[in-house]
């Protein structure tokens, strides 16, 4: 039994992928994840230019998730390539999380990704915290053009992230395939949502809104991987609200060939990579799996 | 290889402590919660203690998440657990300026107690604080346990000068036999803190320094520390988001580390091999910037 797997150009020692936005702002934590388990680490959303983000408070947990409103802040691709190298000197399987203001500004961030030694480019065009110039993530004649524009620049595989909140999520994932994308990873915050303080009777995100995370969406999430996977043949990064072995496995029964992980570092700290992937392996071998690719789909058959 | 293994450590660490408060969910809710200001003391001519109407059971070094409803939501270190949490915040930048005019009865949002890594006291009988600037504030919670023990403290107090020498008769009557030092000698000791420390140190045999104040001075004291043989104890500062680990903000280099999370409080062994400690930090968007930089 082996739960060792691979996606697109990369091989990983199991199916378990940091998500984009937890901790990857610097090299160390993205090494500490990949020594706490993960088999692949993905970067916050890097831009072309420093951003400083929303004031405080942007991150905050309510009874059945996560909600945050960080506003992508991010070093830029300029200082940020410094911590790529450093993830690349230790072999570590490297997802680049990109925004930009244009197709032509993310295509410039990936170019310089790939230059440092990025592995796979992952277009984030579905933030709900910032408001985009053009509704890439909802309009698929806009995200055809984003994920061309990309494409063309990088030989490096582009993945998209896709967002829940649209209508049809699977006219979406079908352009995005069209288009060429190689992957899709879904899925982003859902919302945004609100919460009020009624002491200060204010809402408590300065944003006032945020993407909600966590158990809560997990849901959605598998209900969004299973349509995605009905629709289109490239693979599928699955995250959203996975905080366990079961969890995990249930994303990629839905069709998801990576599982991600994000707010269960919230939960359980990140040694949660280490005890789902041994949790999944015990569940393999209980179950006689010869491989974890055979979960792939397994919910569609 | 060294690296390595010490990222691997600080793994097993967070797993045995996972053990102790795990499954299913660590906490139900970490969101800010407006409670009322009951009381405001003044400390110094640009620092208060604000009293509000929450109970608090922290350990020393531990900090608290304060928002200021409509400007900003920053940490704070703890400066009296119990009945009523305590902080106490030097006017600086807009948030704490607009803390400065709140009254009684008016609102702040509280979240926490933060951080797993707190001042260990664990056998200690003999120990000494250096504070620097308002870092006393962050040693304010320890020097009461340590009293509790029935652990003899001798503690520095230093400042640049007289008015922003901080909580001296709070210490001396917790029972800390203090010293005193300003960089001008408007009060006590002409000179830094870590000179009077160094004096100390040379003088009497103690079981651990704590410390908390400027990187620059801990990263100092913790020289000292190494050339005396002495476990040192600092306290750290990083810009922080979440405050429960999740952001990546508040991260050290080389070990991935977050101060909110896994300290704020770390020993010689992870503070000798902080990459920059001292001289470097991270700003609000992650990039790396020179302490000098910063405010």
């Amino acid at each position: 039994m082996t739960i060792k797997t691979s996606f697109l150009n990369m091989n990983l020692k199991n199916p378990l992928v940091l998500s984009a936005g937890i901790l990857g702002v610097s090299a160390s934590t993205m090494i500490r994840a990949y020594n706490c388990g993960a088999a692949a680490v993905t970067t916050k959303s890097i831009s072309i230019t420093p951003r400083q983000g929303h004031k405080n408070p942007t991150v905050i947990a309510y009874e059945k998730g996560l909600m945050n409103a960080v506003g992508l802040s991010n070093p830029g691709i300029g200082a940020f390539t410094e911590e790529i190298k450093k993830i690349r000197q230790k072999n570590i399987p490297l997802i680049l999380n990109t925004i930009g203001k244009t197709p032509q500004e993310m295509a410039q961030v990936a170019k310089k990704g790939e230059q440092a030694g990025a592995g796979i480019i992952e277009l984030n065009p579905s933030c709900p915290n910032v408001t985009h110039e053009k509704p890439y993530a909802s309009d698929p004649k806009l995200l055809k053009e984003l994920i061309t524009t990309v494409k063309k620049r990088i030989k490096i595989p582009v993945i998209v992230k896709l967002s829940p909140n649209v209508e049809n999520i699977k006219e979406i994932a079908k352009s995005a395939e069209q288009a060429g994308a190689d992957g899709i990873t879904a899925i982003n915050t859902v919302g945004p949502g609100m919460l009020i303080d009624i002491a200060a009777k204010k809402p408590v995100l300065d944003f006032k809104t945020g993407g909600i995370s966590g158990p809560a969406i997990r849901p959605i999430a598998v209900r969004c991987v299973y349509d995605i996977y009905e629709t289109v043949k490239i693979p599928i990064i699955g995250t959203g609200g996975i905080t366990s072995a079961n969890d995990a496995i249930e994303m990629m029964m839905a069709g998801a060939t990576l599982a991600g992980i994000g707010s269960a570092i919230y939960y359980h700290d990140i040694s949660i990579f280490k005890k789902i992937a041994e949790d999944m392996e015990k569940w393999l071998k209980q179950n006689n799996y010869k491989s974890v690719e055979e979960l792939i789909g397994a919910a569609h058959v | 290889m060294c690296e390595k293994k010490k990222q691997q450590h600080s793994c097993v660490l967070e797993r045995k402590r996972n053990t102790l408060n795990d499954q299913p969910f660590r906490r139900l809710k970490d969101y800010p919660v407006g409670v009322k200001i009951t009381d405001i003391i003044t400390e110094t001519h640009d620092t208060k203690t604000f009293i509000l109407d929450k109970p608090i059971d922290a350990k020393p070094g531990q900090f608290v998440m304060v928002w200021i409803p409509r400007i900003d939501e920053k940490p704070f270190t703890i400066t009296k657990s119990g009945k009523h949490l305590a902080i106490t915040v030097k006017k600086k930048g807009k948030a704490t300026s607009a803390m400065h005019s709140m009254k009684k009865g008016d609102i702040l949002g509280i979240r926490g107690p933060y951080g797993n890594g707190t001042f260990d006291l664990e056998k200690k009988k003999k120990i000494i604080l250096a504070g620097g600037g308002y870092g006393t504030l962050g040693l304010a919670l320890l020097l009461e346990e340590a009293t509790k023990k029935n652990i003899k403290v001798d503690a520095i107090i230093g400042a640049d000068t007289q008015k922003n020498i901080i909580f001296t008769d709070r210490f001396k009557k917790l029972g800390a036999r203090v010293t005193i030092t300003t960089d001008d000698g408007t009060e006590g000791k002409k000179g830094f803190a870590t000179e009077a420390l160094e004096e100390k140190l040379n003088a009497r045999k103690y079981d651990a320094i704590y410390t908390c104040g400027p990187e620059i001075m801990m990263r100092y004291v913790l020289k000292l520390g190494m050339k005396y043989g002495v476990e040192v104890q600092a306290s750290l500062e990083r810009w922080m988001k979440c405050g429960f680990g999740i952001c990546g903000g508040c991260a050290l280099d080389p070990s991935g580390l977050r101060v909110c999370k896994d300290g704020p409080v770390f020993k010689t062994d992870i503070l000798k091999d902080i990459e920059g400690f001292g001289a470097t930090t991270r700003d609000k968007s992650g990039a790396k910037v020179q302490w000098k930089d910063m405010n």
